[in-house]
């Protein structure tokens, strides 16, 4: 009996935005991500509370994919910061902090959305077009001459994720694997368009980081029992390669709907097993050296080619078949039919690599832009969030070969921009108040949220109750101890600024962060000298963390543009 | 979803940490006392002596017991040792952040500072390393670990049967000795104490040694009763001497210049990695010498380095036997059915041709990925009515197969069909199911066998031959299921596999045994695999906690270059403001040690009290401060050890003495794990626990979550 229920209504609730409930989760979001940014960030442990497994991270990729959130307005962000991540990698707790912070400010204003979004969209574009201009000094160009600069920002990337669970001597290691697995993907006779290769991060758990290793070709892990029944290798210039998608397991996959009848006597199996013989012969008539198979090989047709000396490798898994096939050039067999002889490829060499406990079987290629990452780590979860940040790190140099720019990291950016756009918006509001139609508050009241926005972002950098200052020559990011004396003479201040660009050796006057200043205009213009001076800068990914600024405050606009949500109950 | 915020002042994850780690404080040190643990629901017991096992038993569904468990699995999946060591310090440290919490220390520091001070301990360390210099090149000419071990610890040799009650105070001697450089230059009282242990341990062996000695065993009759001969001549004198020792004589010997170590004696490094276990080292030191023939016999000459392979060596656990019969055999030792017994019988006096099978021997068995369509219907087209099942059909073609290659003797890594097994004694063939990998590898490498997934698919050229099938006695019947079984040994000529039969009359202990000859197997192999061994006893942690002392002494920071990842090259203020907070934070980290060691003295029953215990921790560490150079003073403390001996009655022998030694990698990933365990739960605000859902929770229970 099949029971027919009436469609419930739909219910529409107006302004999200002013809810209680609204605005504590959305405090409790922002506290979160708050808290997880930078070097000192706090980590968090996802599980489900059944004995599951236990994720403890920092970063946004892992924390947002684990936290279903129920609220609108919620998964108006969290779904945009997703966004942003797949894209560019980096940047998704700056983007999720900005966001917030933007929401969170603008609405304590009260002022039209119209205003809003059009006075937001416009500091945006200020603020995009500086960092693009050639006189924005909070950026630098990155030399690829030099390994300096970049490991620089593979370093800086690193470093901020303390669930990585790194010393010292191990971020060296770890920034130069990187670095050099990236470089690995390039190819030498670049032509007009530069097409990059892959690295390939194989997992070790459970050794020393310091024995991670990177290797040029393609690392097949092989259970030992595998091994053993791999033959020794003999020595060639060349094998012949053959690669299969299609499971050779001599199953019958596909039976469809319905029953099957068989008359008595008639094996299915055997049959199977007939045609991948025959498979078989036509491989080692093709004189194939190496079979390997996504699936599963069925034992009986690898014992075939063990004994006509053809290296059979099955359960490659469906992550190294692109890979694989463009390493050696073949194209994917998917049939059990004939294989016409253009689908074999090639490969220079083949060896048995033992790593750790476990063993692998490494193809090395005769010319490649694909490198192995073996990644070690000590535990599974600082072992899971290396790998994400390896990742991260990986795809930002990828991200900087094509905007050859970086930006300081440490909060210098933020509170750089703060100070240009304070003084952009006070000293030449006219074009403005003349293209938006908007009166002069209007605009100091949302230039004034914007930038503490900003402002509170670089001070989420502080995990420990310290204070932050800004100088007001270059406009960047100091730290320093809390409840100092005095304002104007620091007994011990910090040598550095977040970046590490300046030292405190120059004369320079501070005023606390958040605290009412007059506007200064920010040294523009970059000296060269001052980039090539300091040895260890930390820099920010420039493309990603452009994209992030853009990302927040549209999703910022679109947050505080609702005014309806609909949901479907059903 | 929800979260929970973790309070800062109160750290509950570092709470969880310390009692999670209080839990397994008896297993640290040699001396083990073990746990009864008690399912009060279906009142099942298990006794556990081992912190792996302990944490199979324990509810580690919280985050934190989940992250605890993974480490400690980690760490025995790697170096099947150093886990107790490691649950230990995830207790000492995670007490110790939580005391610089208490303390004001800014999170961030802590957790910079002591990965800091970690790596300082451990590079500080590297001055107690001991090369081992081809310990393998005189394996067969030099004395054996039983001849080294009867002369160097009389006490020792005691034959494995005596009891439970007695092979405690047995290991408390060796124990006594091996951290004698702890307690000998202070502690002259302890000696009473050793004595009247050994002596009443004596009475004991006596009185049970008779009833052995009539006994006929295999193997280990003669060498026990050479080892209480040589017992009871050294034991008494030794001792008497130890009382008799006047005390100026120690200080005097003190004052000897640093030795420089080094091992080059198998025996010697047997002895130093035993920890308080040479009944089981015993084993492991037969089964390394097997390999080590064996080898010489492949190779032909004894040539570079000979590769001690755990991976073939295989234990065969056979409980209800006594202990005297726990011994080391080249090839495979499995149980079977004593309804083969004849079978076997038959078999004995001739070469066997063996096939090996990869997976289940059952009709419905399929290899890895195949699917078996479910909607397959066989239909018969003739009016004849098949009789046979498919399964008596398989077995009929798998038995036909066997006699035309003329096989006697099947290995199979999975189950056995009953059906076949039974068929196949019938006819002369005898099928071993349960069959691990390391040991169908081997008789493939020695038999020229080539593994197959289907009897019905294999050729003359997956036939190997030459497997010789002998008894190797009878067991006596379970008490469980009242069936009586024997053991057979199973070997080819040069076989690259040694069983280490595994004994004992109390089936609850079975499991401790395998995992104490694990232990040790390891522990050698990973000695033998570096070239390099610690000074055990202590000796290690007491150079740590001396080291970070002097550290935390130090008003500049000189060794700042290796903090954790960013602090050192970051404009924080916290790297500036540093050196306020690192004296405490080290102090903290020291005083992890200071209860490691205490601990560990404190199990071996050397000391009474912890406060007897930190007293003699306090006047080494006093010691070694003064003496400018701490880690020359734990040297010349071993030397002392070494002098003393010599000069006390047994200097006739002028053999190596025995030193404890601890192996390097695991040891120091033990604690680099902990103390990355500790600053992972130390450094996490919030728990988020995802898919459930709220209504799930009482309000009670949902108080100081979030949800969003």
């Amino acid at each position: 009996m099949s029971r027919l229920e009436a469609k419930k209504p739909s219910i529409c609730r107006s302004d999200p935005l002013t809810g209680e409930r609204a605005r504590a989760s959305l405090a409790a979001l922002k506290g979160l991500v708050m808290s997880c940014y930078g070097p000192a960030g706090r980590l968090k442990q996802l599980h489900n509370g059944r004995g599951g497994s236990v994720v403890t991270t920092s970063q946004s990729a892992a924390l947002l994919a684990g936290l279903p959130v129920s609220h609108p307005v919620l998964k108006v962000l969290t779904a945009a910061v997703r966004n942003h991540v797949a894209c560019f990698s980096d940047g998704g707790l700056f983007t999720a902090i900005l966001c917030c912070n933007l929401v969170e400010n603008v609405q304590r204003l009260g002022l039209a959305p119209t205003t809003v979004i059009k006075l937001n969209k416009h500091l945006l574009s200020l603020c995009t077009s500086y960092l693009k201009s050639e006189g924005c000094a909070c950026r630098i160009p990155v030399d690829f001459s030099s390994t300096q600069i970049l490991l620089s920002l593979v370093r800086s990337i690193l470093t901020s994720k303390p669930a990585c669970m790194l010393i010292a001597k191990e971020v060296d290691h770890i920034s130069t694997l990187i670095l050099r697995a990236f470089l690995l993907t390039i190819p030498e006779n670049a032509q007009e368009h530069i097409i990059l290769g892959k690295s390939i991060i194989v997992p070790l758990k459970g050794q020393r980081v310091i024995d991670s290793a990177v290797l040029p070709g393609i690392l097949i892990e092989v259970s030992e029992v595998q091994l053993m029944k791999i033959l020794p290798i003999k020595k060639s210039d060349s094998f012949k390669v053959a690669l299969f998608c299609v499971s050779l397991s001599g199953d019958l996959s596909d039976t469809g709907e319905g029953t099957l009848l068989v008359s008595y006597g008639v094996s299915l199996e055997n049959a199977a097993l007939d045609q991948l013989f025959n498979l078989g012969k036509q491989l080692v008539s093709d004189h194939v050296d190496l079979v390997l198979c996504q699936k599963v090989i069925h034992p009986s047709l690898k014992q075939f080619l063990r004994t006509h000396h053809v290296i059979a490798v099955d359960r490659i898994g469906v992550s190294l078949m692109e890979p694989l096939s463009k390493v050696t050039g073949t194209w994917p067999i998917g049939s059990l039919g004939s294989i016409s002889p253009s689908s074999y490829g090639s490969v220079k060499d083949l060896c048995i690599a033992k790593f750790g406990c476990k063993h692998f079987f490494h193809l090395i290629p005769n010319k490649t832009t694909i490198c192995s990452l073996l990644l070690c780590n000590r535990n599974d979860t600082a072992w899971d969030e290396l790998k994400l940040t390896c990742q991260t790190a990986l795809h930002a140099l990828q991200l900087t070969i094509k905007d050859p720019y970086a930006l300081l990291g440490g909060g210098c950016t933020e509170t750089h921009l703060v100070a240009y756009i304070r003084h952009k918006t006070r000293n030449e509001p006219e074009s403005v108040l003349r293209d938006e139609r908007c009166s002069q508050t209007e605009l100091q009241l949302i230039t004034e949220a914007f930038c503490s926005a900003l402002e509170s972002l670089a001070g989420s950098l502080e995990h420990d109750g310290g204070e932050i200052l800004t100088d007001s020559k270059y406009g960047h990011f100091w730290s320093v101890q809390a409840n100092l004396p005095s304002a104007v003479n620091w007994p011990d201040l910090p040598s550095r600024c977040g970046c590490g660009l300046y030292s405190s050796q120059e004369e320079l006057s501070w005023s606390f962060l958040r605290s009412a200043r007059h506007p200064f205009p920010p040294q523009t213009c970059l000296s060269r000298e001052a980039t090539g001076s300091a040895d260890t800068l930390t820099l920010d990914c420039f493309t990603a963390k452009l994209s992030g600024l853009q990302v927040a405050v549209e999703t910022a606009s679109l947050i505080l543009d609702l005014s309806c949500v609909i949901e479907d109950t059903n | 979803m929800d979260c929970r915020v973790i309070n800062r002042r109160r750290h509950t994850g570092l709470q969880q940490l310390s009692s999670f780690a209080e839990t397994g404080r008896t297993f640290l040190g040699p001396v083990k006392s073990s746990k009864f643990i008690i399912d009060e629901e279906c009142h099942e017991s298990v006794l556990i002596s081992s912190t792996v096992r302990l944490l199979e038993s324990l509810d580690l569904t919280s985050a934190v017991g989940q992250l605890l468990n993974e480490a400690i699995q980690a760490q025995n999946s790697t170096y099947r040792t150093g886990t107790s060591t490691l649950l230990f310090l995830v207790g000492a440290w995670s007490s110790a952040a939580e005391e610089c919490l208490h303390l004001g220390v800014p999170m961030s520091l802590i957790a910079s500072v002591m990965s800091e001070g970690l790596n300082s301990c451990i590079e500080e360390v590297e001055s107690l390393q001991v090369p081992i210099h081809s310990v393998c090149d005189h394996i067969d000419s030099t004395e054996t670990f039983s001849g080294l071990s009867v002369s160097l610890y009389p006490s020792l040799q005691i034959p494995s049967g005596t009891g439970l009650v007695q092979k405690e105070h047995d290991l408390k001697d060796v124990t006594s000795q091996s951290l004698a450089f702890c307690s000998l230059s202070g502690r002259p009282v302890k000696s009473p104490q050793l004595f009247r242990l050994q002596a009443k341990f004596e009475a004991d062996e006596n009185i049970s040694r008779t009833p052995q000695t009539l006994k006929n065993n295999l193997l280990a009759d003669t060498h026990c009763r050479k080892s209480v001969l040589t017992h009871s001549r050294h034991f008494s004198r030794t001792d008497r001497h130890w009382i008799s020792k006047p005390r100026g004589f120690l200080e005097q010997l003190s004052a000897a210049a640093p030795k420089t170590y080094s091992c080059s004696n198998l025996a010697e490094l047997e002895v130093g990695l035993s920890h308080g276990d040479p009944s089981s080292m015993r084993l492991v030191d037969e089964a390394v010498r097997l390999q080590h023939q064996n080898a010489g016999r492949q190779r032909g000459s004894h040539t570079g380095l000979f590769p001690f392979d755990i991976s073939r060596i295989f234990t065969c656990c056979l409980p209800g036997l006594p202990d005297t019969l726990s011994c080391v055999c080249p090839g495979y030792i499995t149980v079977v059915s004593m309804s083969t017994a004849t079978l076997v019988k038959e078999l004995q006096n001739q070469p066997v041709r063996v096939v090996l099978v990869e997976g289940d021997l059952t009709e419905n068995y399929r290899h890895l990925g195949f699917n078996k369509p479910a909607n397959i219907k066989t239909v018969s087209e003739s009016v004849k009515v098949q009789q046979d099942s498919s399964e008596e059909l398989w077995t009929d073609h798998v038995l036909q197969v066997l006699i035309k290659f003329n096989v006697n003797l099947v290995l199979a890594r999975g189950n056995v069909s009953e059906r076949l097994a039974e068929k196949c004694t019938d006819s002369k063939q005898l099928v071993i199911g349960s069959v691990q990998d390391s040991v169908l590898q081997a008789f493939a490498e020695a038999s020229g066998a080539v593994q197959v997934a289907y009897l019905t698919h294999m050729n003359e050229n997956c036939v190997g031959s030459g497997v010789s099938v002998t008894t190797w006695r009878s067991i006596p019947s379970d008490t469980i299921d009242g069936i009586s079984r024997m053991a057979v040994v199973l070997k080819t000529e040069g076989i690259n596999l040694v069983t280490v039969v595994l004994t004992s009359p109390v089936i609850a202990q079975m499991q401790t045994k395998e995992d104490r000859f694990w232990t040790c197997a390891s522990r050698l192999y990973y000695a033998l695999k570096e070239q390099k061994v610690f000074l055990g006893g202590g000796a290690v942690e007491i150079l740590c906690l001396t080291h970070l002392q002097s550290l935390a002494g130090q008003s500049v920071n000189k060794g700042n270059q290796d903090c954790s990842g960013w602090l050192h090259n970051t404009s924080s203020w916290l790297a500036s403001s540093a050196a306020l907070y690192r004296p405490t934070v080290l102090k903290c980290l020291a005083d992890g040690w200071h209860r490691y060691l205490s601990t560990l003295l404190r199990n071996t029953a050397v000391y009474s009290s912890d406060s007897e215990a930190a007293t003699s921790i306090q006047c080494h560490l006093q010691n070694a401060a003064d003496s400018g150079s701490p880690s020359s003073y734990i040297l010349n403390e071993y030397s002392k050890l070494n002098s003393v001996i010599l000069n006390l009655g047994i200097s006739d022998k002028l053999e190596p003495i025995p030193r404890v030694y601890d192996v390097v990698t695991p040891k120091i990933e033990a604690w680099r794990r902990a103390l990355d365990l500790v600053l992972l739960v130390l450094q996490t605000d919030n728990e988020i626990i995802t898919g459930l859902a709220h209504t799930q929770k009482s309000s009670q229970e949902s108080e100081g979550f979030l949800f969003l």
